[in-house]
């Protein structure tokens, strides 16, 4: 028998202008068996997605330069591509008025690393 | 000239608040014994309005007011003595008069002088017979007709007095409800909407609201409105210049009083603009901050209107009370944005913490102290959530407690009873982070480490020598045989620290499981 099995990782997106932020979530979500493509924007993430179908889950931040931030971003996940699962993350609380996009799921920052890798782990499944 | 003084006899008129009001014993007794003194079958209480004459009481007359040009009363008016016409029908100045040439047929008139304090002649009592008296009153009836005259001004004038003090008292007590309303309210527009309606139902005018000016008072932008059935709405953004030579008052900081739109020399011009919108009477009163007019008390009457001089005193307090209140309301929301951007920032730099502590750490091959400083770290935040919903200020005992339960998980197995106390920020956070060791112990050692274990939390305020003491009675059952520990780690010298970090803390290992009282004083655990 000749080549080795590839064994498929789910990729996760993780968008989050904080580099440190970054790195520990990317860490994080690698570290728990998954790929990971790390942007630092919104319109980086979406560029992403327009190129990789592989895209399982979005993890992202709600503050963020550059005009669209993480609720615009799950906003056209959902509507653009469906079957993406969502973790929206912040420091501020969820923005009262504002519904949750479907198979989305908020985290208020600092968040606990268990709670977000079995999210993943659900999503994923 | 006679123009003008009939505006301010007008004037004097109103400020009277007669017009239009029910009959009255006091001058219908005038009235009888007028028409008894003269012999006449008709007398009258006759007031000059602008356009009309109006009668506060009669006898023998089945009009209570006639157009002001049928009026005998208004010849010679400024004339301070009795108006004595012999024959109608042969006066120039009264042989056209539908009174006299048609069914009425008034023959004869005399009528003396109602003359207020202040000077101004503002009617007459008068007697009227249906034949010509050529002879007329004699002298003893002129001057009872003169003194009764001078009755019915005096009652007049008394009858204003008592009406003003009642009329103070209403708007007094209007004030009063305008306060607390302000008081209660933590939004501008529910505060200028509650204050409108109290002003206009008081007032009984057809609009009331209130608006902030532009830095140069050009414009003003007004909040929700109070309005009478039928009235529309002015909220929004207005051009004083639009509706006349109104923005230099404004602008100066003295009150617009405007009785009648259609004549007032600043709107004469466009009243057009004005009655658009439903306003022939108004008031504007202005609110003055550091020289400048930075808002609007304004009041909209539907008719003319004369505005009495308590009614302006108490449209002037009403504005001062909600700039007052608008400015703390305002001062409060921009307090609470700043605590929501200090709290967000404090947020990040937790999660930055994280982040750092997380790849600090990374290659420890113990992972126990690792995930401990990082629960700790949210427990922390926790209690930061709960201080931020008020405002930084205090946070309940219950609500911080359930946080942290909520963070480690087990909320099912934790049961809560105590009333409310309030814990300042310092005491919130150290609260937190004791309950959260607590917690952790119970789930690693203590009672939540095996099925069937629980806790009990309860907490009471008790009277003691020192003062008010809270405490905090922390009870495991249901768990694992309970051993104490050897040496003393982190985590217990945390729980140590106590309530409100100064100690007070008592550990018991009892068999059944762990026990803690903690205690502090209440005052120590306001401190912010």
């Amino acid at each position: 028998m000749i080549g080795t099995a590839i064994i498929e990782r789910p990729v996760v997106l993780v968008v989050e202008d904080e580099p440190l932020l970054r790195l520990f979530a990317t860490d994080m979500i690698e570290d728990a068996g998954f790929a990971v493509i790390d942007v630092g924007s919104a319109s980086a993430a979406i560029a992403v997605l327009e190129r990789r179908p592989d895209i399982r889950i979005v993890f992202t931040d709600i503050d963020m330069p550059g005009g669209i931030d993480g609720i615009k971003l799950a906003a056209c996940v959902r509507d653009r591509w469906p079957p993406i699962k969502i973790i929206i993350t912040s420091e501020k609380p969820w923005p009262t008025g504002v519904t949750l996009p479907t198979d989305a799921i908020f985290f208020s920052k600092p968040y606990r690393q268990d709670r977000v890798i079995s999210t993943i782990q659900q999503m994923a499944a | 000239m006679a123009d003008d003084k009939d505006a301010r006899r007008a004037e004097a008129l109103a400020r009277l608040l007669v017009l239009d009001t029910p009959e009255e014993q006091a001058f219908d007794d005038i009235v009888f014994i007028a028409s008894q003194t003269c012999d006449a079958p008709i007398a009258l209480i006759s007031l000059l309005d602008s356009d009309r004459q109006w009668f506060k009481a009669r006898i023998g007359l089945d009009v209570s007011e006639t157009p002001i040009h049928q009026s005998v009363c208004r010849l010679d008016i400024d004339d301070p003595g009795v108006l004595e016409v012999a024959d109608l029908t042969a006066d120039m100045r009264t042989n056209d008069n539908p009174l006299v040439t048609g069914d009425r047929a008034f023959r004869y008139y005399a009528g003396a002088p109602l003359t207020l304090r202040s000077g101004e002649i503002v009617g007459r009592l008068c007697v009227i017979d249906t034949e010509a008296r050529p002879g007329g009153l004699s002298d003893t009836q002129k001057t009872l007709l003169n003194a009764l005259a001078r009755q019915a001004s005096d009652h007049l004038e008394l009858r204003r007095i008592a009406r003003g003090s009642e009329r103070l008292a209403e708007l007094q007590t209007a004030l009063v409800q305008i306060g607390e309303s302000i008081r209660n309210s933590h939004d501008v527009q529910a505060m200028t909407r509650a204050a409108s309606a109290i002003v206009g139902a008081v007032l009984q005018v057809s609009r009331a609201g209130f608006g902030s000016v532009d830095e140069d008072v050009r414009h003003i932008d007004v909040e929700p409105d109070w309005t009478a059935p039928g009235t529309a709405s002015i909220a929004g953004r207005h051009r004083f210049e639009d509706y006349g030579a109104i923005r230099d008052h404004l602008v100066r900081g003295e009150p617009l009083v405007i009785e009648n739109v259609l004549t007032d020399p600043r709107t004469i011009d466009n009243p057009g603009a004005m009655t658009a919108i439903g306003v022939h009477a108004l008031v504007n009163m202005p609110v003055r901050q550091h020289g400048r007019t930075v808002a609007v008390l304004i009041v909209n009457a539907a008719a003319r209107r004369i505005w009495q001089p308590e009614e302006l005193t108490f449209l002037r307090s009403v504005a001062d009370r909600l700039e007052a209140g608008v400015s703390r309301v305002r001062a409060e929301q921009q307090q609470e944005m700043l605590n929501g951007e200090i709290a967000h920032r404090l947020k990040n730099m937790l999660s930055m913490v994280q982040a750092i502590a997380s790849q600090t750490l990374r290659d420890v091959p113990d992972r126990r102290p690792v995930e401990s400083f990082e629960q700790r770290l949210m427990a922390l935040s926790a209690a930061h959530d709960v201080l931020l919903q008020k405002s930084w200020t205090d946070a309940d005992l219950r609500v911080v407690a359930e946080a942290v339960v909520e963070a480690v998980g087990f909320s099912d197995r934790v049961h809560m009873d105590g009333p409310e106390v309030a814990l300042g920020s310092r005491a919130a956070l150290s609260f937190s982070l004791v309950m959260h060791e607590l917690m952790t112990n119970a789930c690693k050692y203590g009672a939540l480490c095996q099925t069937g274990g629980h806790v009990e939390v309860n907490w009471a305020v008790e009277t003691t020598q020192a003062g008010d003491e809270l405490v905090v009675r922390w009870r495991e059952t249901g768990g694992p045989p309970v051993i104490a520990p050897s040496r003393r780690g982190f985590g217990s010298k945390l729980v140590r620290l106590g309530l409100a970090g100064t100690g007070g803390v008592d550990l018991r290992f009892e068999p059944d499981g762990l026990q803690a009282d903690l205690r502090a004083s209440v005052r120590q655990l306001a401190q912010t």
